[in-house]
C-alpha cells in the first residue's frame, strides 16, 4: 500500500511538471480560437511555433541570437575578471577594501539603466555601450561576492596552514582565495543573470540597426507582429535557461567539493 | 624536544572590557618522548595552551621555549619543533587527499614528485591506501581524522600537539583511532601534548595525566600513568586502570561542578 502510494507520488512528481505545460499551451490554444482573440493581442500558440519555424529557417532568429550572445559573453567576461581581480585585491588590501568600499555602497544600488542616457552620450549606440552597461551590471555582484568570500575564509583553515608551514603569500594563494571560490561563483550567477538582462535591454533601447534579440522584439513588436514577439520571447528564455544551467554545470565541475558536506 | 612552560597566562579581554582568565600562571615542563594528556572541564585553557606552545596564539605573560635535552642552550622558534592536530581537523575541502597530506611539503617547495610519494607511503600507512584522490566531503569522519593525522605526520616535527582530535568521533571509530595513536607513538616516540576531556581516553593513552582546574586554568594535580607499553584499549578493564580512573575522577568531579556553577551564574547574571 505504502509502496504503491510512493509510485504514484514519484509519477506525478516527473509527469506533472511536463504535464503543466502541455496543458497550459492547450487551454491557450482553445480559448483563441473559440474566443475569436485577434492575432495582434494574442496569437495562438500553433501560429506562434509557424513564426518561429519561418525566422529559423530564414536565418534571421540565429543571426541576431548570435549577435546578442557574444554581447553577453564579452560583458559577462569583463564583469568576470574585473570584479573578482578587485574583490580579491580588496580582500588582501585593508586600505583598498575601505576606498572601495565607498564606491560601491554608493553606486551599487543606483539602477544601472539609468546609466544609459549617459553612455549613449558618452559612446553612441554601438556595441561599446551594450557592453559597457552589461558589464558595468554585472561587475557589482561580481566584486562583491567576491569580497564577502575572501572575507568569510575559515580562519581555522588558515590557522592550519600556518601551522603546517604556509607564509602569508601563500595563505592568500592557497587557503584564503580557493575557500572563496564557492561564493565567486554565486557572484558569478549573479551577474551571468544581469548580463542578459541589460544586453537585451540595451539592443531595445537606442534604435540601433546592429541586430540583436531586443532589437528583433522591438521591432517586431512597433509593427505588431505579436507572434515575433512571442516567438522571440520564447527563444530568450530558453537561451538564458541554458545559459544558467550551463554555468552551474561548469560550476560542478571545476569545484566539486563545493558542493559536499564538509563538516561532517 | 622538552617543552617548558613558565608561568604562562592567558587573558581575553571581551567586547565590554570584561576579562576572562583562560590561564592563569601555567608552568610545565613536558618531557621528551613522552605522551602527556591534558584534562579538564571545558574552558579550562586546555586548547589555549597547547596553541601558545604551537606558536599559533600569543600568552598574555609568560614563556614556553622548546628544548633539546641535548643542546639545552640552542634556542628555537616556537612552531618550528611542532605540529597541531585540531578538533575541526581543518583539512582543505578542495584538496583531495593525497594533496591534503602534501601540503606540508608543498608549502616548504618540495617537488611534486618527492612529495607525493611521501605522501602515498603515509597515506597508505594510516590505511587510506586507495583512497588518494577523494576529497574530504566523500570520506567518513574516522577516514578524515586518518587524512589529518597524515598531514601532521608527514611534517616529521618532533612535538605533537593534539587538540581533542576524537571528540567528535563515534565510540567504536574512537577506539580504533587511539590504537593507530598508540601504534605511531610507540613507532615514533614523539613528544606528545594531547588534550583531552575524556578521563579514559587521557589514562589510557598518556604517560602522565596532567589535571586542570575550572577557569582559570590551573594544574590542580599531576597523576603518572604507569601502565605498560605497548598499550591497548583492553586495559581498561585492568585493576590498576580502575583504581586511576577513580584517582583522577574524584579530581576531575569538583571541577567540572565548579565549571557548572560558573555557567549557571553567567546564565543568571
Amino acid at each position: 500500500m505504502q509502496g504503491k502510494r510512493n509510485f504514484i507520488a514519484k509519477a506525478a512528481e516527473t509527469v506533472l511538471p511536463a504535464a503543466s505545460i502541455v496543458l497550459f499551451l492547450l487551454a491557450w490554444e482553445i480559448f483563441v480560437r473559440e474566443g475569436e482573440i485577434a492575432p495582434i493581442y494574442l496569437p495562438a500558440p500553433s501560429s506562434i511555433a509557424v513564426y518561429l519555424y519561418r525566422m529559423i529557417a530564414d536565418g534571421s532568429m540565429l543571426s541576431n541570437l548570435g549577435i546578442t550572445l557574444l554581447r553577453i559573453f564579452v560583458g559577462f567576461l569583463l564583469a568576470a575578471v574585473s570584479g573578482v581581480l578587485l574583490g580579491v585585491l580588496m580582500g588582501m588590501s585593508r586600505i583598498l577594501a575601505r576606498v572601495a568600499d565607498v564606491w560601491i555602497a554608493a553606486l551599487y544600488p543606483l539602477p544601472k539603466i539609468s546609466l544609459i542616457p549617459l553612455l549613449i552620450i558618452w559612446l553612441g549606440t554601438g556595441e561599446a555601450y551594450k557592453i559597457v552597461i552589461s558589464a558595468v551590471t554585472a561587475f557589482f555582484p561580481v566584486v562583491i561576492s567576491t569580497y564577502a568570500g575572501i572575507q568569510r575564509a575559515d580562519r581555522g583553515l588558515i590557522k592550519a596552514a600556518k601551522d603546517l608551514g604556509a607564509n602569508a603569500r601563500q595563505i592568500q594563494l592557497k587557503v584564503v582565495i580557493p575557500s572563496a571560490v564557492p561564493s565567486i561563483f554565486a557572484g558569478l550567477q549573479l551577474g551571468m543573470g544581469v548580463t542578459i538582462i541589460l544586453v537585451v535591454a540595451a539592443e531595445m533601447i537606442g534604435g540601433s540597426s546592429e541586430g540583436g534579440m531586443g532589437y528583433l522584439l522591438i521591432n517586431a513588436g512597433q509593427v505588431m507582429e505579436t507572434e515575433k514577439v512571442f516567438a522571440s520571447l520564447i527563444v530568450l528564455a530558453v537561451m538564458g535557461a541554458l545559459i544558467i544551467k550551463l554555468q552551474q554545470w561548469a560550476d560542478r565541475k571545476l569545484a566539486p567539493w563545493a558542493s559536499l558536506d564538509n563538516d561532517r | 624536544m622538552d617543552v617548558v612552560v613558565e608561568n604562562v597566562s592567558q587573558v581575553f579581554v571581551g567586547r565590554h572590557g570584561t576579562s576572562v582568565v583562560a590561564l592563569d600562571r601555567f608552568s610545565h615542563r613536558f618531557g621528551s618522548h613522552r605522551f602527556t594528556c591534558l584534562l579538564g572541564p571545558s574552558g579550562c585553557g586546555k586548547s589555549t595552551l597547547i596553541q601558545i606552545v604551537g606558536g599559533l596564539e600569543l600568552a598574555t605573560s609568560g614563556t614556553v621555549r622548546i628544548v633539546d635535552p641535548d643542546r639545552p642552550d640552542a634556542s628555537r622558534r616556537l612552531g618550528a619543533d611542532s605540529v597541531m592536530m585540531w578538533q575541526s581537523l581543518n583539512l582543505f575541502p578542495w584538496r583531495n587527499v593525497i594533496d591534503n597530506v602534501a601540503f606540508g611539503l608543498e608549502m616548504r617547495g618540495v617537488a611534486r614528485a618527492v612529495r607525493y610519494e611521501k605522501a602515498r607511503a603515509l597515506v597508505a600507512s594510516v590505511g587510506l591506501r586507495g583512497f588518494e584522490s577523494h576529497l574530504p566531503g566523500q570520506l567518513s569522519g574516522g577516514m578524515r581524522q586518518r587524512v589529518a593525522l597524515a598531514r601532521a605526520l608527514i611534517m616529521e616535527r618532533a612535538i605533537l600537539l593534539m587538540d581533542e582530535p576524537f571528540a567528535a568521533l563515534d565510540a567504536q571509530t574512537k577506539i580504533v583511532m587511539q590504537e593507530e595513536l598508540l601504534r605511531i607513538f610507540d613507532v615514533t616516540h614523539k613528544t606528545v601534548l594531547f588534550v583531552t576531556h575524556s578521563i579514559e581516553e587521557a589514562i589510557l593513552l598518556g604517560d602522565e595525566v596532567v589535571v586542570m582546574t575550572a577557569r582559570p586554568g590551573r594544574i590542580k594535580e599531576i597523576i603518572a600513568v604507569d601502565l605498560p607499553r605497548p598499550r591497548s584499549v583492553e586495559m581498561v578493564n585492568s585493576k590498576q586502570f580502575g583504581t586511576l580512573f577513580d584517582r583522577v575522577f574524584h579530581l576531575i568531579r569538583d571541577e567540572v561542578m565548579k565549571t557548572m556553577e560558573q555557567q549557571a551564574a553567567a546564565v543568571g547574571a
